[in-house]
């Protein structure tokens, strides 16, 4: 069984909310000049990072399906000149390196995970085999516009971070995450794993063929 | 220092260029042949001429089905049947672009059946429905040095007894999409790569690849004896100028090597400032040891050069003979670039470096078990 304590989490549902809306809400957490280059899901990614403190050593694991949805659509829009920023924006996984880079955190091990219906499993099997004492995982997702009417961008916005830690207690609104293999079939997907995060619910139960995830909050 | 836990072995691994397998991809290699050649960068709807490396009779334009699929479970066919993607035999998959070309094709043309593999998972899951994989498939996406992650990942997985064997496998295909992005960084330009050579202006070429490897714990007459990472976050697009983030990356890798006599496969796209950043960091990390690489011949195969590359490192490994630097010649950025094939007989290994987007930087060694 793998097994870690969930030291800091920190989820953010902004519902409908549109990037410049949370572009103008984040703009001062981020440095002068970054937030204007920023995607809505990079903003909110870096938030989510910035609130469980990021420590030189950690690994950051970071999880999306879709990625940068609007800058994926907006990129497709600008051939035949396509936009080198839109370029580089849209290529996972700048979600999360948007903020690292902002931040200028230099970072050991980062592992981008991008969709499968394993998805979640993975990402935990990912930071809980990484030998850092620490392991963030990270993910959320932008809802996107005419890609999302083919299903080829989210239907939601959320992002969230915590911290797995392989000692220490467990502060209060923290808990515990073990992973265990077993003969269970079933799959979470990521909106269901912000959800549990975002309202503390406990659960126990089969995340992925052969995988099995037992959550529990102090 | 980011290592897998112990050394694991590879029982097979093997790749998929426009010049072919690995075993001709490398005899390609060895007589200097180049897969680059001008195509318009937009494909169907024109543009500049660029170097790319596209699969024998495939155009830059998606189709539906992708028209790379068949060529993929070719190589795919060669792997041993295992129960891959159940609990014990995980895929862990990896690309940059996955089917990304599918959803240009799709804006443009309008044609429905694109998004069937525009998105990644929908690209890694039309190749799981051909190859008969099972849903547990670990997916990763880090641009350059995606492939490397994924081989970190399926060690981790085999040493801590998670998974019984590994299928890494990495893939990329070019199109519009990724051509004219690049196109747009101005890196990708008329001319064709020569990295590591010291001259006016650079220029990198892209290639269609793709590769697999099988990571076990004992089955295998090779080994990754280290992986290393490290990521810059310094900006997207450029390296620290003093060459930090190579240093960074090298150092646990040369620990592992120390009293070994090495050479070096590096990442080398034809960019100028990062190509020589790259040459003196293993100039200095591994002193008098030669450095080769092969993007002047296949171009640059995104998120699948690693796993590309280490099929390529195999061979010449296990043939005594690696390819130089095909496309470069004098002068180079170090004295120990190699512009013609050399022995790797008196090698105890090589070294295997990719870079990417963001500062992000990956090594491993690869040697005889």
């Amino acid at each position: 069984m793998l097994e870690r304590a969930i030291t800091s989490v920190r989820t953010i549902d902004p519902g409908s909310e549109e990037p410049p809306a949370t572009r103008a809400r984040l703009k001062d957490a981020f440095p002068a000049g970054a937030a204007r280059r920023m995607t809505q899901l990079g903003m909110l990614v870096g938030a989510a990072l910035d609130a469980v403190g990021p420590q030189p050593g950690d690994a950051i694991v970071y999880a999306s399906r879709f990625g940068e949805g609007r800058a994926l659509e907006t990129f497709l829009e600008s051939f035949p000149t396509p936009s080198p920023t839109l370029f580089q924006t849209s290529i996972h996984p700048s979600g999360v390196q948007q903020g690292l880079i902002a931040r200028q955190r230099a970072t050991t091990e980062v592992f981008p995970i991008a969709g499968s219906p394993a998805m979640v499993a993975q990402a935990l099997l990912a930071a809980l085999l990484t030998p850092t004492p620490r392991a963030i995982f990270c993910g959320g997702e932008e809802r996107g516009t005419w890609l999302t009417a083919h299903g080829a961008a989210s239907e939601r916005t959320f992002a969230f971070a915590l911290v797995l830690s392989s000692a220490g207690g467990v502060a209060d609104g923290c808990g515990r995450l073990a992973l265990e293999p077993g003969d269970v079939q079933g799959e979470l997907t990521l909106e269901s794993w912000f959800d549990l995060l975002h309202s503390r619910r406990p659960f126990a139960g089969a995340i992925a063929p052969g995988w099995r995830l037992t959550l529990h909050w102090s | 220092m980011s290592a897998a836990a112990a050394s694991v072995r590879l029982s097979a691994c093997d790749c998929l260029t426009p010049l072919g397998d690995a075993a001709a991809t490398h005899a390609a290699l060895l007589r200097g042949e180049r897969a680059l050649a001008p195509h318009p960068v937009l494909g169907g709807a024109g543009g500049d001429a660029v170097p790319l490396a596209l699969l024998p009779g495939r155009a830059l334009d998606e189709t539906t089905p992708p028209a790379w699929l068949p060529a993929v479970q070719r190589l795919l066919g060669a792997v041993a049947d295992r129960p891959w993607g159940s609990p014990r035999f995980p895929v862990c998959v990896s690309s940059s672009n996955f089917g990304v070309g599918s959803l240009y094709a799709f804006r443009h043309t309008g044609g429905p059946d694109f998004v069937a593999h525009g998105t990644p998972h929908a690209s890694v899951a039309t190749i799981a429905r051909a190859c008969g994989w099972g849903d547990n498939l670990a997916v990763f996406s880090h641009a350059c040095v995606s492939a490397h992650l994924a081989l970190l990942h399926a060690s981790r997985l085999v040493t801590a007894g998670a998974a019984q064997e590994a299928l890494v496998f990495s893939y990329d295909f070019l199109s519009p999409f990724v051509a004219g992005g690049f196109h747009a960084l101005k890196i990708l330009n008329a001319q064709l790569p020569a990295p590591y050579m010291a001259r006016e202006a650079g220029s990198i070429g892209l290639g269609d690849g793709a590769a697999f490897a099988v990571v076990t714990r004992a089955t295998g007459d090779l080994a990754l004896r280290a992986q290393s990472l490290h990521n810059e976050m310094h900006h997207v697009t450029a390296n620290q100028a003093d060459g930090a983030g190579f240093a960074a990356v090298l150092a646990p890798v040369a620990a592992a090597t120390r009293g070994a006599r090495m050479w070096l496969k590096g990442h080398g796209t034809g960019t100028l400032e990062a190509g020589r950043l790259e040459a003196e960091a293993m100039a200095r990390a591994f002193p008098g040891a030669p450095l080769t690489g092969w993007k002047g011949s296949l171009g640059h195969t995104l998120g699948s050069c690693g796993l590309v590359e280490l099929a390529l490192a195999a061979r010449a490994l296990r043939t005594g003979r690696a390819p130089g630097t095909v496309g470069t010649a004098s002068p180079t950025f170090t004295d120990t670039v190699a512009t013609a094939p050399f022995a790797t007989t008196g090698c105890d290994g090589v070294v295997c470096t990719s870079n990417a987007f963001g500062g992000a930087h990956a090594a491993l060694l690869l040697a005889h078990a």
